[in-house]
């Protein structure tokens, strides 16, 4: 395989092509990872049924014009990607995408197996147009099995796989965060598997099918769990924030409005060091807290006297106090602390990206990734594209299309530019959002400080394609 | 019989507790070849509960015993430059080596990338931390909590007014392990096409903080910082409690839910009606639209319900304790828990393929090592020790 020989260091998968038929998070936030690294992902969507984050959570809540190029929980799974649509409904959209199928090397998709067998995109189908095409299905459940036809969201696939029920307040129901945690623990694992099927093609030019179930990759991080079901007959009841054998191991009040700190005593010194810090040397005398055992058999009382000093500190001066003497804390960083957190903009973490100027959103700092690789840097963020904007260039270049086909495309409604019927999604007001809980607070100067802290860096490139 | 997918890959894994051992289980469960190097005293996750039977000892670790199959193991003191010299040796013929030490440790022991690349320029060095080897909280300590804390995802996560939680476990260990194992690959595949090896840098901060969907978008979209969950009950998708346990409700995606559906399904009369059919009613009288919610759903078995619920496509979740995902019709059907058996503790159910690859399956073929067990075939045949020198190296306090 040809390597690129420009001065700025390759991208580890430069020369890998791949076809996403994703929706939400699961998979597209695996394929940005890939494209991140090099890979060129072409992302197919439909404008007859439109992806639910294209209209979802706008940039400054306006969904005016065309919100679906607004969308920035869009804009946060897609970086770096190829965007098309094509109606697969339509004869020519099928034989576009298997055309694009043909000239790939790997296949995504997140939809259930109903909808893939419909269109006859199965692993089956599509060996027969690429016999070494990698093709992954993630699903809720699972390709087969009596719940394979399950729809399911992340929140669904948490339940299902032990995590929630182990997870929750001493004294409350299962609980998860607000986020679909889950969706991640299964795009974590896809990576890898495109990654290890991608080694396997390098060595023996054999492709294959990858059947990803969401909830058995999230069942695979809680072996404790399970297998202290499976081989000692318990269920550990929900503990929250607490260790099963460190103590005290929480999370206490801060000075100031919903501010805390997380502690994590591990053993005696640790113990004598907190004690110290928060100025309670009568502590570690004390006969309940004399050592490990003594306080974790006491750890609610311990948890009470911890919380009335932490109250007294600033979260983020108790932390560097702590860690300064080897105590295991960290302050609970909310959104805005972590955009601003000196340590993550050290190792340039969060990374510009720009938008395109019909949007009118400017450019903006991302979450990265979390590895770095020396000599095969990522590549330079490209947002997620708009709606249909790279058509002309997937189906005209590589494609070999003429003008006048993309015209037609477009007269027939296989290819477009928006959705066919918009139905944007307006969110309550920032100030409603505030009574109900789901935001602390908002501020009204966040422009100035985000793009004060987070300049634009460079004009909008293309991912570089194969040669 | 078929082959893994990294048939051929030598992983030289100095892992140690949770996030490396992980990351170099996947490998090792998809066809790599993983020489596991302890410290003689053991990895301490050896000791980390919960126990086989409720014994502690030194295989006795259920955690341990998952996170190690398919791992050859040696012992190793690389406090003894003989100790060292056998690591340097072994990593000249490895494609990887794997560490999660401290980040000042690796180097103290003459260890770091760029000695190692002259030992073997094509080795892909990949080292697993806290918070990165790079900037101001380099050094700091953590555990899975802290990573929670500092990562943003704690923030998000508990009762509006009461402390924010963290998921049971080890939750931020996993995700790093999943993240490094894929990174790794990254470089290897790099190094197969063009022999270049490289220092790959994976934090377990960055894993958590590259996972959050909205939390800081929200922010640098409207302004907003994005709290818990939200302080009134009449969230339709809130987890509700049934008669057997918990279920999560689901009722349709944005605009696509239609309230009368809703109130069909959940048989509901009275929840019709201008008091709950709109959104914008629905959060006018949430606290009593989540008292009949809360009444509805106490009354109803959870698998009864997700499965009429997914009949009409809705996508419930069912909360499942350990004991049912141990029975869950769908994991059996899909093979998923594996027997596995063990020199010491004998055969025992575990979790087994997070995927499934048809072409290059995941496979057990070994068990978790017991403390040097492989000492002699690796030494032997990887460094040419005689067996009778391993007695020498032992008094020594090498191995």
């Amino acid at each position: 395989m040809p390597r690129s020989s420009n001065t700025a260091p390759p991208a580890p998968l430069n020369g890998v092509r791949i076809v996403e038929m994703g929706q939400l998070i699961a998979i597209p936030w695996a394929m940005k990872m890939l494209g991140d690294m090099g890979a060129q992902v072409i992302r197919m969507e439909s404008c007859q049924r439109l992806e639910s984050y294209r209209g979802d959570s706008v940039y400054l809540n306006d969904i005016s014009g065309e919100f679906w190029n607004k969308g920035a929980n869009f804009y946060e799974q897609n970086r770096n990607k190829l965007g098309i649509t094509l109606d697969l409904s339509s004869e020519d959209g099928i034989s576009i995408l298997r055309q694009l199928v043909s000239i790939s090397d790997v296949f995504v998709e997140n939809f259930t197996p109903r909808v893939i067998k419909n269109f006859k995109l199965e692993y089956e189908d599509l060996r027969k147009i690429r016999p070494d095409i990698i093709m992954v299905s993630s699903t809720g459940y699972g390709y087969s099995g009596p719940w394979s036809g399950f729809g399911a969201t992340g929140p669904a696939t948490e339940g299902a796989s032990g995590l929630a029920y182990t997870s929750g307040y001493a004294d409350g129901p299962p609980s998860m965060p607000e986020i679909p945690y889950t969706d991640y623990t299964a795009g974590e694992h896809t990576v890898y598997a495109v990654m290890a099927a991608l080694m396997h093609r390098l060595r023996t030019g054999q492709g294959q099918f990858i059947d990803i179930s969401q909830t058995q990759t999230a069942s695979a991080t809680v072996p404790e769990a399970l297998m202290e079901f499976a081989v000692n007959g318990r269920i550990q009841p929900r503990m929250g924030n607490q260790h099963p054998s460190k103590a005290p191991h929480g999370c206490y009040p801060c000075q100031g409005d919903d501010r805390w700190i997380a502690i994590a005593v591990g053993d005696d010194d640790q113990w004598q060091s907190l004690c110290g810090v928060l100025g309670k040397e009568t502590w570690s005398k004390d006969p309940r807290f004399f050592q490990g055992l003594t306080r974790w058999d006491n750890r609610l009382d311990l948890d009470a006297l911890v919380a009335e000093q932490t109250g007294k500190w600033e979260a983020h001066h108790l932390m560097s106090q702590l860690q300064a003497q080897g105590v295991p804390a960290g302050a609970v960083l909310d959104s805005k602390d972590l955009l601003f957190d000196p340590h993550l903009e050290e190792r340039g973490f969060y990374e510009v990206v720009s938008h395109h100027p019909s949007t009118k959103i400017p450019p903006l700092p991302y979450a990265s990734r979390p590895w770095k690789l020396a000599a095969t840097p990522a590549v330079p963020g490209n947002a997620a594209p708009m709606m249909g904007e790279h058509n002309n260039l997937v189906l005209g270049e590589l494609l070999c299309r003429s003008d006048a086909q993309l015209a037609e495309l477009e007269r027939n409604g296989v290819i477009g530019y928006a959705p066919v019927s918009p139905r944007p999604v307006q969110r309550p007001p920032l100030d409603e959002q505030v009574r109900q809980g789901r935001m602390q607070r908002y501020e009204t100067d966040f422009q100035e400080k985000v793009s004060k802290a987070y300049p634009p860096t460079s004009e909008r490139k293309y991912p570089q394609r194969p040669q | 019989m078929s082959q893994g997918a990294l048939e051929g890959v030598k992983v030289l894994d100095l892992t140690h507790h949770i996030a490396g051992p992980y990351c170099t289980k996947l490998l090792a469960d998809f066809g790599a070849d993983v020489v596991k190097v302890e410290r003689v005293e053991g990895d301490p996750a050896r000791r980390f509960l919960p126990f086989f039977h409720d014994e502690i000892g030194p295989d006795n670790s259920l955690l341990f015993l998952y996170l190690n199959t398919n791992k050859q193991g040696v012992t190793l003191n690389l406090n003894t430059s003989q100790g060292l010299n056998m690591l340097k040796e072994l990593a000249r013929d490895s494609d990887v080596l794997v560490e999660n030490f401290a980040p000042r440790v690796m180097p103290s022991l003459g260890l770091d990338y760029r000695s190692l690349s002259e030992i073997n320029p094509s080795l892909v060095m990949v080292s697993i931390s806290n918070f990165g080897q790079t900037g101001p909280y380099r050094d700091y300590k953590a555990d899975d909590i802290v990573e929670y804390a500092l990562g943003g995802l704690m923030y998000i996560f508990g009762s509006y007014d009461r402390e924010p939680l963290k998921h049971a476990l080890h939750q931020a260990q996993f995700k790093a392990g999943t993240n490094a194992a894929s990174a790794t690959l990254m470089a290897l595949y790099h190094q197969r096409l063009t022999g270049q090896g490289q220092h790959v840098d994976l934090s377990i901060q960055e894993s958590i903080a590259s996972a959050l969907r909205d939390v800081v978008n929200n922010y640098t979209n409207t302004g907003a910082v994005r709290r818990r969950q939200p302080n009134h009950s009449g969230d339709l998708t809130r987890i509700r409690q049934t008669s057997d346990g918990h279920i999560l409700p689901n009722p349709g995606m944005g605009l696509g839910l239609d309230w009368k559906i809703v109130v069909d399904f959940l048989d509901a009369p009275e929840l019709d009606g201008e008091k709950f059919n709109t959104p914008s009613a629905r959060l006018a009288n949430a606290e009593e639209l989540g008292e009949i919610l809360d009444r509805i759903f106490i009354s109803k078995d959870k698998y009864d319900m997700y499965f009429a619920a997914n009949e009409k496509r809705f996508t419930y979740g069912v909360i499942q304790s350990p004991k049912e995902v141990l029975g869950d019709e769908q994991l059996k059907h899909r093979g998923f828990f594996v027997e596995i058996d063990h020199p010491i503790v004998g055969p025992l159910t575990y979790p087994g393929a997070p995927f499934l690859m048809d072409g290059t399956p995941w496979d057990v073929k070994s068990p978790a090592p017991t403390l040097g067990q492989h000492n002699s075939a690796v030494f032997g045949d990887r460094l040419g020790i005689a067996v009778e020198e391993l007695p020498r190296l032992r008094a020594s306090e090498v191995i």
